[in-house]
């Protein structure tokens, strides 16, 4: 599936300690363009801190990461201008205004501030938020935030997009529309590394998923793959068969029988 | 957005900047963005929920504070040449200032982790991103430095000369350097060895033990150098090495005085050299720093249940609905545990505990201990009064202040009991335990002869509280307003408040006129704080809903 000449992204034996906790465990990836990976896992496998690493956030781990052929371990920052990152707990500096705000991502991608400007109020346009273009960051719903910060990513057309948990707070159909353009960018070359656990959304986006366990790759494939492998039909019901979670009924009887049951807190 | 004279100015000084290896330009963006958000420190549901829009950095406002503190200086400037003591004593207090400016402004500023995730994902080299930083901060240091030294430095200018004023600004600059590196470096320093929420904890203690260690060892400064004696000449010993306003004091006695001490010339190197060294240090550490930074936004511990008894007591003796023992439970754990509301508050707390014993060893230098335990001197007490209004108009203030919905939306009977749970939480672990420690040992200065005395300033201490939640906090509900709003909304009605523990201290003083005065005064007390907490706490309703947030 990888040829050498269109490698964005090669991870080898990628390690991580954390305070003496193996948070990654030796991880292996080759990523080619026009790829749409759904990077899935459990609360604290380890899928947060592979992106930071890959964003140069965090530098003290072992193994070796390429992006775009370039060791990132070098310490230039310059790989960054041809990607784009949507954090997952909607990270922004709230005082701004909307408009604001992605002139300045645009800025710090080298892009020319009047270009950032015009191309920022044509894609708010498509969001149907030109409206409130000059209004600050914080009066924005989850929703109308988070699309100002998936705008940002894509400002200054980057080839790799790092996107995690990008479709919280969205309406079904603004998750059509991000749907829809992310197929399109996968099919000009561009190549996207989505986390969610949302697995429905996952199932239907991606072309191949990665799921990560306690910090190891337990599964790399496309979905039609995963199910010939798996007694399941959905992916989230092959989430639960690799990740060894098959309790849920149980959990959520006990649960709802302690919320009604005490008399004691009645 | 709008272009800042403060980046025009900055713009003078780009090609050291770029001879650093530091990108200018983007360096410029970034502090654009910086300034531009700092002018908005409103946030916009305040400005659109009917109260006038405040715009405009509130912090540039503030500044003429500053300016009236630094009058404080001049008498120093201008009673003589005996630099060593007369400039140590300014830069004392300069370095003071700066320093207490800085940790409890500027901290969230250094530590803050947004710009990791903002900026560092894009193609800006870390050394950019740490120059930001750290001019951002230098923006607003130099601000603060110039309103507090402009009049001294005219002043200075016109009692010593020309060359005092260039050595002068010289040496500030160098402070500047100074308080702003040091600070980094310690952060630094705490940020290596631990992690997690236990990092933000040590923090959080260390921001508190400067405020109050720089406010203490300013005083003892002072003290120890007996203003009244400012000829005698000035004896060496080797820990003045570790005194750095001293370091700033000698350069003056160097090239004004033509006093060449082999001590004098040494300061004067450490004057420069520590600055300049510190900044090197923190540029070879700073990656090390942003890469620690990360640790504070993770927490794996996890950590055991606790109950503490002593609430649960005071909740149950000291409240008499089952609402309002809820709030003061919930009061008393934010108290303890909202770190924010630490760093604002205990600062004021330690310095209550610290200048009754200040002023009364001052006063007390001849005579001992003996002499003043028939005098009047422990009225000082009335310390930990002054410092009420302070920390009870902290009490609507929190970080989390979005999640006071809940007083909202949960069904709650009756709004006074969330006012007065709360209060009751400050006075029983804030104000008790402080007033208790001083008593005790105050009852050993002075005799058991104190003891209605001090049943007197207990209930003032109450009465206070009483009458300043009522004027400082009105209908706020507690906690439930962010932490940007405190600094400007203060001001003069603080002022105000806590001037009324001087008229409780007066009239203390008058009840103490009379033979048995205190008894009637201890009554009228009683009494008035009887009506005032029904009257404060009258039986109101549920929470009013227009009320905004």
């Amino acid at each position: 599936m990888t040829r050498e000449n269109d490698k964005v992204l090669s991870i080898q034996n990628l390690t991580m300690n954390y305070g003496g906790k193996q948070v990654l465990n030796g991880i292996n990836l080759e990523v080619a363009s026009g790829e749409i990976i759904g990077y899935i896992g459990p609360n604290g496998a380890g899928k947060s801190t592979t992106v930071k690493i890959m964003l140069g956030l965090i530098d003290d781990y072992q193994g070796k990461v390429m992006i775009f052929g370039q060791d990132i371990a070098s310490g230039d920052p310059s790989y960054k201008k041809k990607i784009g990152y949507v954090p997952e707990n909607a990270e922004a500096y709230d005082n701004l205004t909307a408009i604001e705000y992605l002139v300045f991502t645009g800025e710090l991608y080298g892009m020319d501030r009047d270009a950032a400007q015009e191309k920022a109020e044509r894609l708010l346009a498509q969001f149907e938020l030109q409206e409130v273009g000059h209004s600050r960051l914080s009066s924005f719903s989850k929703g109308m935030k988070q699309k100002v910060l998936i705008t940002a990513s894509l400002l200054h057309d980057p080839d790799l997009l790092f996107w995690d948990e990008p479709l919280s707070g969205l309406d079904a159909n603004s998750m059509m529309v991000i749907q829809e353009i992310l197929a399109q960018l996968a099919a000009q070359g561009k190549t996207i590394f989505y986390s969610s656990h949302i697995m429905d959304l996952v199932e239907k986006i991606s072309n191949r998923i990665v799921l990560l366990v306690k910090g190891e790759v337990v599964a790399d494939s496309t979905f039609e793959e995963l199910k010939e492998m798996s007694e399941e039909g959905s992916l989230s019901g092959i989430f639960n068969q690799l990740t060894g979670f098959t309790e849920h009924r149980n959990k959520a009887k006990d649960f709802v029988s302690i919320v009604q049951g005490d008399e004691e807190y009645a | 957005m709008r272009e800042f004279q403060s980046l025009k100015f900055l713009s003078l000084f780009k090609g050291i900047f770029t001879r650093m290896g530091v990108d200018y330009a983007v360096m410029e963006k970034i502090l654009r963005i910086k300034l531009t958000m700092d002018e908005r420190r409103v946030p916009t549901i305040f400005a659109e929920n009917g109260k006038k829009k405040k715009e405009g950095n509130q912090f540039l406002k503030s500044l003429w504070i500053y300016g009236l503190y630094s009058l404080i200086l001049i008498p120093f400037l201008l009673l003589g040449e005996n630099y060593i003591y007369q400039v140590s004593i300014v830069f004392g207090m300069i370095l003071f200032i700066l320093m207490t400016s800085m940790i409890s402004d500027f901290s969230v500023v250094l530590l803050d982790v947004r710009d990791k995730n903002i900026i560092q994902t894009k193609p800006v080299d870390k050394k950019t991103i740490a120059a930001a930083k750290i001019v951002h901060i230098m923006i607003y240091m130099t601000f603060v430095a110039g309103a507090f030294t402009t009049i001294p430095f005219l002043v200075g200018l016109f009692r010593h000369g020309i060359v005092f004023s260039i050595i002068f600004f010289i040496e500030l600059v160098l402070t500047i350097l100074l308080v702003v590196v040091l600070t980094s470096l310690l952060y630094l320093f705490i940020l290596r060895f631990f992690d997690g929420e236990k990092l933000k904890d040590i923090i959080n203690y260390v921001q508190i033990l400067l405020s109050v260690g720089v406010v203490v060892g300013y005083q003892v400064l002072i003290r120890s150098f007996e203003v009244v004696d400012l000829d005698m000449a000035y004896t060496f010993s080797w820990w003045h090495f570790l005194i750095p306003p001293l370091w700033y004091g000698a350069p003056f006695e160097v090239l004004l005085n033509g006093n060449s001490s082999n001590y004098f010339i040494a300061f004067t190197v450490l004057a420069v050299l520590i600055p300049l060294v510190a900044i090197y240090a923190y540029a070879k550490l700073m990656p090390s720093f942003e890469r620690n930074l990360e640790k504070l936004l993770s927490d794996t511990k996890t950590r055991k249940k606790s109950i503490n008894w002593l609430d649960e007591a005071g909740a149950k003796w000291l409240c008499r609905s089952k609402e309002e023992r809820v709030f003061y439970r919930f009061a008393a754990s934010m108290m303890k545990k909202e770190r924010e509301f630490k760093l604002k508050v205990f600062p004021v707390l330690g310095m209550a505990l610290f200048f009754p014993f200040l002023f009364i060893f001052t006063y007390s230098v001849d005579g001992g201990l003996e002499e003043i335990s028939d005098g009047n001197m422990f009225m000082f007490i009335y310390f930990c009064n002054v410092i009420i209004p302070s920390v009870v108009f902290m009490l609507k203030f929190s970080a989390g202040y979005k999640g006071s919905w809940l007083f909202r939306a949960a069904p709650i009977e009756r709004i006074s009991a969330i006012h007065s749970g709360t209060l009751k939480a400050f006075f029983v672990k804030l104000y008790i335990p402080i007033f208790v420690f001083l008593s005790l040992v105050f009852i050993w200065i002075f005799s058991a002869r104190i003891l209605p005395d001090l049943a007197a300033v207990l209930l003032g201490g109450l009465l206070q509280t009483l009458i300043t939640y009522k004027i400082a906090n009105g209908s706020d509900l507690p906690f439930s307003i962010s932490f940007e709003f405190a600094q400007e909304s203060g001001g003069a009605k603080m002022m105000v408040l806590t001037l009324i523990t001087g008229a409780f201290v007066g009239a203390h003083f008058l009840a103490n006129a009379f033979h048995y005065g205190i008894y009637v005064y201890i009554a009228v007390l009683l009494v008035a704080m009887g009506i005032g907490w029904r009257m404060v706490f009258a039986e109101t309703g549920a929470v009013p809903v227009q009320d905004t947030i």
